[in-house]
């Protein structure tokens, strides 16, 4: 209580979680049996901090919002520090605003292997591979599987959509695998597991 | 991955696409203020004199000037969301590139980073003839042109 | 780059004779311009692409409505960057196949010209990272893959044999990210094979 004026308690224990270039940010729910509490979220980025240090800007998400969590993807557009803050709101009453401790920085996002599909077309290699968004790159590494072979590496642009890799040779085995870069944060994943397949054909 | 190559600067990590996204968001908006038509600020020929050795410097110098005068005080103008938001995702990847901007400062690049500062006096002459607030709703309204330029060197 | 101006006619003058004036402005030049063959015309469009062919410049176009002895105020348009606004035609795709391969050239579409005596200038030229996307529809697997292709040719081999392919392409330019509408679809079907064909 305040001046005999129930105040609301400011969230807690905000933290993000990251994987993947999706950022969420999430918090410990202020409870007010019986009631709805709605958060409103903020960040501000380097150049606010640096010369607009007043300048908050809502998230694009979560204005308003019931969850105790918001998905701040789309607000972290640079690869600079960011500072974010939530508050509760009850009816007319809202909290103070509670900042996430540290500054967060989407290079450090985790990057998880993809996954990764393999057919063919014929004599035709043709891989898939999945879908991560606009920001994502693949390194592919292919290979026949024979002693001695040369590894090949073929950059796929986007996922989500069957690709052309190598045209095989009748009876010979292939394998390859994958990795994703993000060249927003110059980072890549390991590599997913090898998959192989074989081509029909009597090898020449 | 795609990177910017200005002369002999290498910037890498910033999407061209998503600033000329956040711009496209609210060019109009922006363009619709500047009743000023007559006058451009990037004009062609100052562009066209950059070569690509002064361009490292030249991009250095507008990208501060953009982020100490023009956004810095153009911002105060607006309370609109989503220009607040364009905004913040240009400012921001603007500050990544000139951090990674590092270019020579070497004596015989003396000559080059003269000549690339004056095409950087001659836009920011034209800007100063302009009142202020006309000034920065100009500069911000011709990103389009700057972004085009900067594309130039996108590889 | 053929860029034509285009309106809707004024609200509650259906059955009027309504003629009309259009003019262009480079922006950062002095003067609105106008243009003789889009002066007191009947018709709602005019073709600006003469005026506006320096796709470096930006522009502004406005057009008044005249009718009777009144006239309207002049509707004014966006600034308009040709550079970044222009859309792109699909590529000329030419196909040749043997038994087991196929090779793709592909031709960028031109610049809009004033006449067919004038240069030839390619969209490649305009735009150096111009991309292909170029599909390939294999009939017997129903099966379709993309590849992606930054210069003009392609080969396809180990096609299988007596087999039909359709192919279609479709331009990227940079900027906002502007996709061709996809080549006409062509098919071929790669020849017989000629070892089963002897026997």
């Amino acid at each position: 209580l305040a001046d005999g004026v129930a105040v609301l308690p400011a969230p807690q224990n905000l933290s993000v979680h990251s994987a993947n270039m999706k950022h969420l940010l999430t918090w410990s729910p202020v409870v007010v049996p019986g009631e709805i509490i709605y958060y409103s979220v903020e960040y501000q980025g380097e150049y606010e901090i640096l010369y607009l240090s007043h300048l908050w800007i809502p998230s694009h998400w979560c204005s308003s919002t019931k969850g105790p969590q918001c998905d701040i993807t789309d607000d972290i557009t640079a690869t600079v520090q960011y500072n974010l803050r939530v508050r509760a709101t009850l009816g007319s009453q809202t909290s103070a605003w509670s900042t996430l401790e540290h500054p967060f920085n989407r290079n450090s996002t985790i990057l998880t292997p993809p996954k990764i599909k393999v057919t063919k077309d014929g004599f035709h290699l043709v891989i898939e591979l999945e879908d991560l968004g606009p920001q994502f790159e693949f390194y592919v590494v292919y290979w026949r599987n024979e002693p001695g072979a040369k590894e090949h590496v073929q950059v796929v642009k986007s996922g989500g959509i069957p690709v052309h890799l190598e045209t095989m040779e009748p009876g010979a085995r292939y394998c390859m695998k994958a990795q994703t870069f993000v060249k927003a944060i110059e980072r890549h994943s390991a590599f997913s597991q090898a998959e192989c397949i074989e081509v029909q054909g009597d090898a020449l | 991955g795609q990177e910017f190559r200005f002369g002999h600067c290498r910037v890498q990590g910033v999407e061209l696409q998503k600033l000329r996204k956040a711009f496209w968001t609210v060019k109009d908006t922006v363009q619709a203020q500047d009743h000023n038509t007559s006058v451009r600020l990037l004009r062609k020929e100052i562009l066209q004199n950059v070569s690509d050795a002064e361009s490292c410097y030249f991009i250095r110098s507008l990208l501060k000037f953009y982020l100490k005068t023009v956004f810095k005080n153009y911002y105060n103008k607006t309370t609109e969301l989503q220009i607040l938001r364009s905004f913040s995702t240009l400012t921001n990847n603007f500050i990544v590139i000139i951090s990674k901007l590092q270019p020579s400062e070497e004596n015989e690049m003396f000559s080059i980073i003269e000549s690339a500062h004056r095409q950087f006096l001659h836009f920011q002459g034209a800007f100063k003839q302009l009142d202020t607030d006309a000034a920065l709703t100009k500069a911000i309204g011709e990103m389009d042109i700057l972004l085009t330029w900067m594309e130039k060197y996108y590889q | 780059m053929k860029n034509v101006l285009q309106w809707n006619p004024p609200e509650g003058l259906t059955g009027v004779e309504v003629i009309y004036t259009v003019q262009y402005f480079i922006y950062g030049e002095k003067k609105w311009l106008g243009k003789p063959e889009c002066k007191n015309i009947s018709r709602t469009y005019c073709d600006l692409s003469p005026e506006t062919s320096d796709y470096e410049h930006q522009y502004y176009a406005k057009v008044m409505a005249i009718w009777k002895t009144n006239c309207s105020k002049w509707a004014e348009t966006g600034r308009f960057y040709p550079y970044l606004e222009t859309q792109i035609g699909p590529p000329a795709v030419a196909l040749t196949i043997d038994e087991t391969s196929m090779s793709i050239v592909l031709t960028a579409p031109e610049k809009w010209k004033r006449n067919p005596e004038e240069r030839s200038i390619s969209m490649q030229q305009i735009y150096p990272t111009l991309k292909y996307n170029v599909s390939v529809y294999n009939t017997k697997t129903n099966r379709t893959w993309l590849q992606c292709v930054t210069n003009h040719s392609l080969v396809l081999p180990w096609l299988e044999p007596d087999t039909l392919y359709c192919i279609r392409v479709q331009a990227l330019i940079p900027g906002p990210p502007r996709l061709s509408p996809p080549s006409e679809k062509q098919c071929v079907t790669t020849l017989k094979d000629q070892t089963s064909a002897m026997k």
